[in-house]
């Protein structure tokens, strides 16, 4: 199995070892690839500029929240249940603060969704609680005080401060910009900064960095720190496009964002993996929901369709 | 197969009961077999002998279905058989206790002697199952291992006298030891090589894989050395001596296996004061100048390991003074110990030496991540020149540098997790558990003379150690353990094998 992570060895990969890293698993995903893409070019409608726009605007969302779950996979903590309710919870910052200005409400998300998340994984590194329970159970209390706060209703974007997160660059949809320059600055703090190496070390053996004298865990609020920062961008991104801030904007969020860091092929153990896998994971989810969308399957097929595709494709990454 | 056994019991046997032909194996771009062929009667030892990564595990992870070899035939009984996967393996008697352990810390003793047995029905006699369990450990001498315990609570050694244990429970023709005495120290050890004896006085043909050269001696009929992945040598031990073999393996003879002692005495410069931990260690104290090498040494379980993990930090519930360089270390702070200048090479390479999934050179450089701040950009060209430098000081070639360490040979790994701890400048103590587990000859001496060089430039080691020759060769310093105690101090020259076992073993009647 070939790790992303490490931009290259000491020693140039020759032809040959290019070759032998094009093995069975890898051609299988190809294909998957292949049949996906035809499907979606067969399918009436997909190749249509409103749906195209609409298919990379909504896969920003939750590719942004992708980006932050495979800090946490990397981190050797499997997943987290709780990025989706953060993410309603920061669009409920975002619009509450946005009276005090664009930044400072941006800002204020972002710290927020960053802190929430941090808090959750300094109860799992430093405690070495099981992420699962921890983050389960902050999903229930994230979305249990939101709702109790806000009554379960939404808060509206009167004014038109955020309309400019709304916009353009050149020919690209704002979301899908930002989610590819995060994808970009994701990467770069993985593969360049020592924090970034520490997170994955971490995720490989945990022990062996104590006995380096490292602090595991601080890499472990690190990791959830950023994926609550990312997450964060995703909810500032939903918040502008959908005029609110509202607690059903992260549901079944996480399920997506979890899908698209496995079918991307980042490892569930921790470890392995890369930003720019996820990115290509988030495109394949999305693409293939706006096939079953645009053929017409009712919700819950949609929901077989995707929960069978996933399974598939992970499976077929396993040698 | 009665009737090879006694054949065989009476001598040697016109044809083997086992034969590789022709065995090549590559990954990817490595030949880690080419062409090997090796032969065992029945009632046979043949010692596998080579450098670290010589191919000595595949070959036999190959015999046993563990890996499919790409070329090549097994005969058994005079018949080709296919070994798709481990168990068709035992099916026909062929069993290996693998290099590297693979017990369940969830299960007990009990559970994992049992633990992937073919021959254990659905339903079974658990009062059975005990006594067979309870009689192959008293074999071993491990009677003092709980069968109830849970297996996540012994120490490495004791781990390893489990998986050996469960191999013996089973019915076995063809046993395989992959190194089985890495973990162990000298009491085990010699427990465990008349244990084999007996086996092969009964007629089981073992293959024996060992660093330790004295057991080829002790132990072994033939010897196939093996080289880069093909065999040099395949004759009786009988018509062997230490220095050919190890010519044979490093292909050039070794020099002095140990460097020049440090005599010169000075100032304190690293010392323990009353350290207990309970349970293991009771009152120790000790100091140790700069320069100097200081052994602490012991049977399994003897409190040596403790003691050096306390010092590491890794250890919450000790309490005692610890001082190095006129600075007080905390107990239980890996990080400030680090900071300190405290370096520690584990004794557990799996669980907390290398990164497996992460390639060589990562490894090497891993304690460049650890003291640089975290936004701090990574210089991955010049970490690279760093790798290499460090793998070029601890004799590990440079094109494993991009492997993925859980696909180098053991050895190598453990060269990684000592390479990575004699980089930097910061460095003052060097704690090592068993150091040279797994590392070939001409590595090992390779690395005592980096032991000591790093010692030359004003720094100390201390370190534990089952390996009494390693003791005696390489320590300045050295105090015996026994239940957790230290029973006494010596300094080089003042102590022998002999007082050494005996310090171990029986230090009551010895001090009486
Ligand atoms: N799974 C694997 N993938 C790639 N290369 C491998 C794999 N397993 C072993 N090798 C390579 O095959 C060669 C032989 O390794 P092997 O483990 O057999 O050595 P060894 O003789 O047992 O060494 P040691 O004494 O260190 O245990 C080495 O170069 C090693 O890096
Ligand atoms: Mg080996």
């Amino acid at each position: 199995m070939n790790s992303d992570t490490d931009l290259s060895g000491p020693l140039r990969p020759s032809f040959e070892s290019m070759k032998a890293r094009i093995t069975l698993g890898n051609a299988v995903t190809l294909f998957a690839v292949l049949v996906l893409a035809a499907l979606a070019l067969a399918t009436p409608g997909f190749l249509s500029m409103p749906a195209i726009r609409s298919l990379v605007t909504t896969v920003s969302f939750t590719g942004c929240v992708a980006i932050g779950m495979t800090f946490i996979t990397l981190s050797g903590n499997l997943m987290s249940f709780s990025l989706g309710a953060s993410l309603s919870a920061a669009t409920l910052v975002f619009v509450a603060t946005l009276g005090a200005g664009i930044w400072p409400a941006i800002l204020a998300a972002l710290l927020f969704c960053a802190a929430l998340n941090a808090l959750q994984g300094w109860i799992v590194g430093y405690f070495r609680a099981n992420p699962i329970i921890v983050t389960m159970a902050s999903f229930a209390i994230i979305t249990g005080v939101a709702t109790s706060l806000t009554g379960g209703r939404g808060l509206y974007i009167l004014t038109n401060v955020a309309a400019g997160l709304k916009g353009n660059l050149g020919p690209v949809p704002g979301p899908f910009a930002a989610f590819a320059i995060c994808a970009l600055i994701a990467q770069l703090i993985l593969s360049r900064t020592a924090l970034g190496r520490r997170i994955v070390l971490t995720g490989t053996n945990p022990r062996a960095m104590l006995a380096m004298g490292a602090e595991p865990w601080k890499a472990v609020v690190w990791a959830y720190a950023l994926a609550g920062l990312f997450t964060g961008v995703a909810a500032v991104l939903m918040a502008a496009r959908y005029g609110s801030g509202d607690l059903q904007h992260g549901i079944g969020m996480e399920y997506s964002a979890i899908a698209a860091v496995l079918v991307g092929g980042t490892a569930i153990e921790g470890g392995r993996g890369s930003f720019l896998r996820t990115f290509l994971g988030a495109l394949f989810i999305a693409v293939l929901q706006s096939v079953l969308v645009l053929r017409g399957f009712s919700t819950e097929w949609q929901r077989f369709g995707m929960g069978a595709v996933v399974l598939l494709v992970i499976l077929l990454q396993r040698k | 197969m009665n009737a090879i056994r006694e054949k065989t019991a009476q001598g040697q046997s016109r044809d083997p009961l086992l034969s590789m032909r022709g065995i090549g194996k590559t990954y990817g771009e490595v030949r880690a077999l080419s062409d090997v062929s090796l032969t065992l009667a029945a009632g046979e030892i043949r010692a596998i002998c080579g450098e670290n990564g010589a191919g000595k595990s595949t070959l036999v992870k190959a015999l046993t279905g563990i890996v499919a070899p790409d070329k090549g035939e097994v005969w058994l009984d005079g018949a080709q058989v296919h070994f798709a996967a481990p168990k068709d393996a035992q099916a026909h008697g062929i069993n290996l206790v693998s290099q590297e352990l693979s017990i369940c810390p969830d299960l007990t003793v009990l559970d994992n002697i049992w633990l992937g047995a073919l021959s254990l029905p659905f339903l079974h006699r658990r009062a059975d199952l005990r006594s067979r369990a309870a009689e192959v450990l008293k074999r071993l001498g491990a009677e003092h291992i709980a069968l109830d315990g849970l297996a996540g609570h012994l120490s490495t050694g004791e781990r390893q006298l489990i998986e050996i244990a469960r191999m013996l429970a089973r019915d076995t023709r063809i046993l395989i030891l992959d190194e089985p005495t890495a973990t162990l120290s000298d009491k085990e050890i010699h427990v465990l090589m008349s244990a084999l004896k007996s086996l092969r006085a009964h007629g089981t043909s073992i293959l024996y894989i060992t660093h330790r050269l004295g057991e080829v001696f002790e132990l072994c009929d033939h010897a196939t050395v093996m080289r880069g992945g093909t065999v040099v040598a395949d004759l009786p031990v009988a018509e062997l001596t230490r220095d050919r073999l190890i010519e044979l393996m490093l292909g050039r003879a070794l020099g002095h296996m140990f460097p020049e002692h440090h005599i010169a005495d000075g100032a304190t410069f690293f010392a323990i004061d009353r350290l207990n931990v309970p349970g293991a260690a009771h009152n120790v104290s000790l100091s140790v100048t700069k320069g100097q090498i200081m052994c602490l040494t012991g049977q399994l379980g003897c409190g040596a390991d403790e003691v050096i993990r306390v010092v590491a930090g890794l250890v919450s519930h000790a309490n005692g003074r610890i001082t190095l360089d006129d600075a007080e270390i905390p107990l239980g702070r890996p990080e400030v110990a680090r900071r300190r200048g405290v370096r520690f090479v584990s004794g557990d390479r799996a669980e907390e030496g290398v990164f497996i999934d992460r390639p060589a050179w990562e490894n090497l450089v891993a304690p460049r991540f650890v003291e640089r701040g975290g936004a701090k950009l990574v210089q991955n060209r010049a970490l690279r020149g760093e790798a290499a430098m460090l793998a070029d000081r601890s004799t590990l070639a440079r094109h494993r540098l991009p492997v993925r360490t859980g696909d180098l040979s053991g050895g190598n790994q453990q060269k990684l997790a000592f390479g990575r701890n004699i980089g930097d400048g910061a460095a003052k103590l060097i704690l090592m558990i068993e150091p040279t587990r797994g590392i070939d000859v001409g590595a090992r001496a390779e690395i005592y003379r980096l032991m000591r060089d790093f010692c030359e430039q004003g720094c100390a080691i201390l370190m534990a150690s089952s390996d009494f020759a390693e003791v005696l060769g390489i320590a300045d310093v050295v105090a015996t353990m026994f239940r957790g105690e230290i029973v006494k101090t010596y300094k080089t020259g003042h102590l022998d094998m002999t007082r050494l076992i005996a310090d171990v073993t029986h230090p009551e009647e010895e001090n009486a």
